[in-house]
């Protein structure tokens, strides 16, 4: 039926925004407030941002980051949408092991969780920088294996299936050409998500002694506050246009809809 | 299902475990072995370890040292400030869940989805500035309320004080509270309320008989895993507090660190498990919660 | 009873620039079952809407018994609805959704569960009264809604395309029993569907509603035989569209001269509105005016699609036993078997 169009105004839909909105942006605009100050003339410049951008340590520290989370969307792309499609078709016994496994992490504070990896790796590991995605991946696996769970669930995955297995799709194909792309809303979803979450991680990698963006600002904040509060508010900005961008290609129909 | 043919004999059997075990685990194993090698073991090992004494032997001395002080304080002050920040950030949050999913247009959504997405995972040292910056002596709230006639701090406070952090706290309680919560404010059918009215219950009698009965499960799972989240919360308290606020989180970060030294040196470990127990009386009977009202959801 | 008569005037509703309603009237008697029947889109969800109270008309009047009530809120109306689907109260039992209308009246615990049961048994659900909604299958959900609809004795029932989400069994199960219930009650009732059958199977009346406007209300048979308008005529049942010319009251079809019923032009081309069952199919040696496209058997009687020399498809519904020559292909003549015809414009 004829939907109503409610371009009325919602007071209390007003209200709550500016109250969050208060909430959210006094000390995002503060903290900006500082990072564009530049105390030699007394005025405001972009000094402190051209300070971050053009510091060495900056390139390096961002790059690694991002590289290091592309690796943890890699492994959700290739281990976690494969074997979860798969448990929808198949009806294996392990699926209800692997649905509880995957929520997890969920239980274990990252600190302890932390501590754990620290005793348990063998040298090779805990050596290789390479061990972060795959923690990444564990951090995210509960948020990321529901909203894809949510994508497998809305389409009836066994008729598609068999459809492009019997048009002569191998399994591979199937997946990769079929099944993706008819969930490909949700795969965003779970790829934005998991980007976000690897990038922004401060607490596991630093109590391993990593170094990446998000820990590196700590330094910085050590002889250059006014640096660390530029390259702090551009790491509140960069996930935020990433998640922007990436939800802007998710179709709406994915985020759950109302009737 | 597979059902295998069996031929019958020793060897053919082997053959057919084989075959159910590359149909029904194979597929899974390369998950299974991540979760395995980079979750369980970890987990698994930690919790071993603090069973060891120092020359490796079973003990629960650990776990003696870890409930006495100042780790005693640090669990009381964890478990406070996750039960405060998950307490006044649960009805406010959910308010506002409501009235975005109810009166806020598609756009505006899935905007809030977004930021709330990120607001939820800010922490550590940028939140710390942001709040220096409003909150701290030479805040613009600070001097803002000073202003108005409200020095903050005249007393004892400061954003490194219990009462800084859980203020601090809430910037990412909030959010997360948004973000946990929709889905239930999503699930509330319009059908609901109109059968309500139709019955003759006024707006208060929907709420009363069936709006908050049915919401009441997820608040109370939202709530947990606040806690949850406030309770292992780590990264924003070591930016803002100097070692004057004894948190669980922190001290095991210390101990990890080898910054503070213990002459037990599993202790981390057992305060690590105590963490897991405690953070999984919270947690699980949240995931519970959301199983079983998925059931009204689902359809 | 406390049946009352329902009427509306001049009522119009607009959504953005969408007419939902446009100066809509409707009047139903007491105890009388009135179906609204249109295509998705043509209002008449809106109209129940309004009646219940749960859309506000932008004008216009809802009158109970000649009570205007056009401004009493929908908790204050004394009318039962039953939804699509999903309406019940998942934190409730069955018994307590059925006494919820009652308890909402201060009815005491005891009386509005006698009442509960008395409803389930009617529906023949007693026996699943202290289970919780989800626990049941979709027919006997809505039954509990029926049931529920109906313990508090409402003035009107409102049926809002309640079969709609149900298999095709259940649904005529279901609908036989609605109109079982509504007649035993004799509850004035309003019922919106979308499904010609189900509107003409258990109504009274049946309106036929098209972009906000009541094209016509009549008994089943009458809408059936004499539709008033093209759109009913289409709408309702099957309908052959049949090119012909028409002059002096006369339209030519198949080669005979049938009287032309009103409406449309006097003279020049037409199209002849033919029910499937006025037209007969015979096989012919000769040139007959057609050829047989298909034949579906559907039981005691069969469905012949049969292309005329100019390219009308045209659809015949006879008895299976004349049909057994009428394989596809075969040259036949096609005769019509009323002497008046319908005619609309091209």
């Amino acid at each position: 039926m004829a939907k109503a169009l409610r371009i009325k105004f919602q007071p209390p839909l007003a209200i709550t925004l500016l109250i969050l909105g208060f909430f959210v942006f006094l000390p995002m605009l503060s903290a900006f407030e500082y990072s564009i100050r530049t105390p030699l003339t007394g005025g405001y410049g972009w000094t402190h941002y051209i300070w971050a951008v053009t510091e060495e340590d900056f390139l390096h520290y961002i790059l690694r980051s991002m590289w290091l989370a592309g690796v943890t969307v890699l492994i959700t792309l290739f281990v976690l949408v494969p074997t979860m499609t798969w448990l929808h078709l198949s009806n294996s016994k392990v699926r209800g092991l692997i649905d509880g496994l995957s929520l997890l992490p969920l239980v274990i504070p990252v600190v302890a969780f932390a501590v754990g990896a620290q005793i348990s790796f063998p040298e090779f590991v805990q050596n290789t920088v390479l061990e972060l995605p795959f923690l990444y991946f564990v951090l995210a696996l509960p948020y990321a294996y529901r909203s894809l769970d949510i994508g497998l669930n809305s389409i009836p995955l066994k008729t598609i299936t068999e459809a492009a297995r019997s048009a002569g799709a191998n399994w591979l194909r199937t997946i990769t050409s079929v099944i993706i792309p008819v969930i490909r809303g949700s795969v965003m979803a779970t790829i934005a998500l998991t980007f976000a979450l690897s990038l922004g991680e401060y607490t596991l990698t630093v109590l391993l002694h990593w170094d990446t963006f998000p820990t590196w600002v700590t330094y910085v904040a050590q002889d250059n506050i006014l640096g660390a509060i530029a390259i702090s508010m551009m790491s509140l900005i960069i996930p935020f246009l990433i998640l922007t961008v990436i939800t802007l290609f998710v179709p709406e129909r994915t985020i759950q809809g109302r009737k | 299902m597979t059902s295998q043919v069996i031929e019958g004999g020793a060897p053919s059997r082997g053959r057919a475990f084989l075959t159910s075990f590359m149909k029904n685990i194979l597929p899974a194993a390369p998950l299974l072995l991540i979760v395995g090698f980079f979750f369980l073991f970890p987990i698994t090992r930690l919790i071993y370890v603090s069973f060891l004494s120092n020359d490796n032997t079973f003990t629960i001395d650990n776990f003696k040292t870890a409930i006495q002080e100042p780790y005693r304080t640090g669990f009381i002050n964890s478990i406070k400030i996750g039960v405060f920040s998950a307490a006044i950030a649960a009805f406010p949050g959910a308010l506002a869940a409501y009235f975005i999913e109810t009166r806020g247009s598609s756009k505006l959504r899935r905007t809030i989805a977004v930021m709330s997405g990120v607001l939820a995972n800010t922490g550590g040292v940028p939140l710390a500035f942001m709040f220096y910056a409003a909150l701290g002596i030479q805040g613009y709230l600070t001097k803002a309320l000073k202003y108005l006639g409200w020095d903050l701090y005249s007393g004892t406070f400061s954003l490194g004080s219990f009462v800084g952090l859980l203020i601090v706290y809430l910037y990412f309680q909030l959010p997360l509270m948004v973000i946990v919560f929709s889905p239930a404010i999503v699930s509330l059918r319009r059908e609901w309320s109109e059968a309500a009215r139709n019955l003759g219950a006024s707006q208060f009698n929907y709420w009363i008989r069936i709006g908050i009965p049915l919401l009441f499960p997820s608040f109370i799972a939202s709530f947990l895993l606040l806690f949850a989240s406030g309770f292992s919360a780590y990264a924003t308290a070591n930016a803002l507090t100097v070692g004057n606020l004894p948190l669980t989180p922190l001290q095991i970060g210390g101990l990890l660190d080898g910054n503070v030294s213990a002459a037990q040196l599993n202790l981390g470990k057992a305060l690590g498990v105590v963490m897991i127990v405690i953070s999984a009386c919270a947690v699980i009977p949240y995931l519970a919660i959301q199983r079983r009202s998925a059931k009204w959801q689902k359809r | 009873m406390s049946s009352k008569s329902l009427s509306l005037k001049n009522i119009s509703k607009r959504f953005g620039n969408v007419n939902a309603l446009d100066n809509f009237n409707l009047e139903v008697g007491v105890g009388e079952l009135v179906a609204l029947l249109g295509p998705s889109g043509c209002g008449k969800t809106t109209a129940l809407r309004v009646v219940a109270g749960l859309e506000h008309q932008d004008a216009g009047t809802v009158l109970v018994a000649d009570k205007n009530i056009s401004d009493v809120p929908a908790h204050k109306r004394n009318m039962g609805m039953v939804f699509q689907a999903y309406s019940l109260f998942p934190n409730l039992t069955v018994e307590e959704n059925v006494a919820f209308g009652l308890q909402m009246r201060k009815v005491s615990k005891h009386l509005r569960l006698k009442k509960a049961h008395e409803l389930l048994d009617l529906v023949g659900l007693d026996s699943q009264s202290k289970r919780f909604t989800h626990q049941l299958s979709g027919g006997q959900q809505q039954r509990v809604a029926l049931a529920r609809a109906l313990a508090f004795e409402p003035e009107i029932l409102l049926l809002d395309e309640p079969l709609s989400a149900l298999d095709a069994q259940v649904r005529v199960n279901l609908r036989e029993e609605i109109r079982r219930l509504q007649i035993s009650l004799g509850t004035t009732t309003l019922f919106v569907t979308h499904d010609q059958e189900e509107a003409m199977a258990i109504s009274d009346r049946v309106g036929v509603m098209n972009n906000g406007v009541l094209e016509q209300i009549d008994t089943p048979d009458a809408l059936y035989n004499k539709p008033a308008s093209s759109f009913v005529a289409s709408f309702v049942g099957t309908m052959n569209r049949i090119p012909a010319h028409i002059s002096n009251g006369m339209v030519e079809i198949f080669g005979s001269k049938v009287v032309a019923l009103k409406r449309g032009n006097e003279s020049g081309k037409v199209h002849a509105l033919i029910r499937p069952e006025s037209i007969s199919v015979v096989a012919t040696t000769t040139q007959g005016n057609a050829k047989v496209l298909t034949r579906s058997f559907m039981g005691a009687s069969s469905n012949i699609i049969c292309q005329t020399a100019d390219g009308t498809i045209v659809q015949s519904l006879m008895t299976s036993a004349s049909t057994g020559d009428l394989l596809p292909g075969s040259s036949v003549q096609l005769r019509i078997l009323s002497s008046e015809v319908l005619v609309a414009n091209v």
